[in-house]
């Protein structure tokens, strides 16, 4: 019995949200419980001062790495959907360093990533307000400038095709 | 409040936990855990490249009420300026603070969006499923990071 038979296709999108903020209550709930809000606590364990931070991505990649594993082993399909547990991966390209690298220095300056700073948000501490710009700005400039460039390229084809 | 929420949770409690929340998500909704993706969602609903919010921004909103009920259940809900060490490390001047958040904010951002990641959607989930750019990823902003906040204290001095 899946949610799919129960509910019907067009209301997976409304579940999927509500799975969506569910989870995403838990994550940050244990963000802020682990109190990796705190600048102190990045800067600490980026200055390899305290090991702890390592320690808990390390056990939560471990413990993931064999969860989805027991998920296609067994065949498991999706509750909302019931499509085979399945996922995609990358194989590691240029930008991958690039924009790694940006993000590192980022994460150094403002001691926090997306999800921490959303939990920051909630945890009341007004500088994420000042962060979440920022990513908005980031992710912003980027789209803006790649689809510049895009019709750049099609302006460049339609001139081609045009016999210019 | 219970005394154990009221405390710090240690590692093997708090990283345990988002790697079974990393397994309970694929399982029902068959996506891999991100928090990147909540925030693009925000920006493309802004520039109407989409009609309405997908479930990474409600993934996003829920990490912000998540995270005020871990401070209603710990230390307690209380807005502040305040951010730790920042303030004396780089300064506490609001337009100091305000250049340097934002900066950094752009440099996650726009970074985060070329590697198609960040350190939950690469560090832990890509990681997890094995993907070979997730490692890679990962190995940068950690050593990036690491590297500029020893650049950071040794240039200031503290």
């Amino acid at each position: 019995m899946y949610l799919r038979d129960c509910v019907g296709v067009w209301r997976i999108d409304m579940a999927l949200r509500l799975t969506g903020f569910a989870s995403g209550v838990a994550f940050g709930f244990i963000l802020g419980w682990a109190r990796l809000t705190d600048y102190d606590v990045i800067r600490d364990m980026l200055l390899l001062q305290k090991p702890d931070v390592f320690l808990l991505m390390f056990s939560a990649m471990l413990t993931s790495a064999a969860g989805v594993r027991l998920l296609r082993t067994f065949k498991v399909r999706s509750v909302l959907d019931a499509t085979p547990i399945t996922w995609a991966t990358q194989m590691p390209e240029r930008r991958h360093l690039v924009g790694s690298t940006l993000f590192g220095i980022g994460w150094s300056l403002a001691g926090t990533c997306p999800g921490p700073l959303a939990a920051q948000l909630g945890r009341g501490q007004i500088a994420a307000v000042f962060t979440i710009a920022g990513v908005l700005t980031g992710i912003f400039i980027h789209d803006w400038i790649r689809v510049r460039r895009q019709s750049v390229v099609t302006l460049g084809e339609a001139a081609l095709v045009a016999g210019l | 409040m219970p005394i154990v929420l009221a405390s710090r949770a240690p590692w093997f409690v708090a990283g345990p936990l988002i790697g079974l929340l990393i397994v309970l998500l694929l399982w029902v909704t068959n996506k891999p855990l991100g928090a990147l993706g909540g925030y693009i969602e925000f920006d493309d609903w802004a520039t109407r490249a989409r009609s309405t919010l997908g479930w990474r921004a409600f993934f996003i909103i829920g990490v912000v009420a998540g995270g005020t009920l871990s401070a209603l259940a710990g230390p307690g809900w209380r807005p502040t300026l305040a951010y730790g060490s920042f303030d004396a490390v780089l300064g506490s001047a609001l337009w100091l603070k305000v250049t340097v958040l934002v900066g950094a904010g752009i440099l996650i951002g726009a970074g985060g969006r070329i590697a198609s990641g960040c350190t939950s959607g690469h560090g832990l989930c890509g990681t997890s499923l094995g993907s070979p750019a997730s490692f890679v990823c990962t190995t940068t902003f950690m050593v990036t990071a690491i590297a500029c906040t020893f650049a950071i204290a040794w240039v200031f001095g503290v």
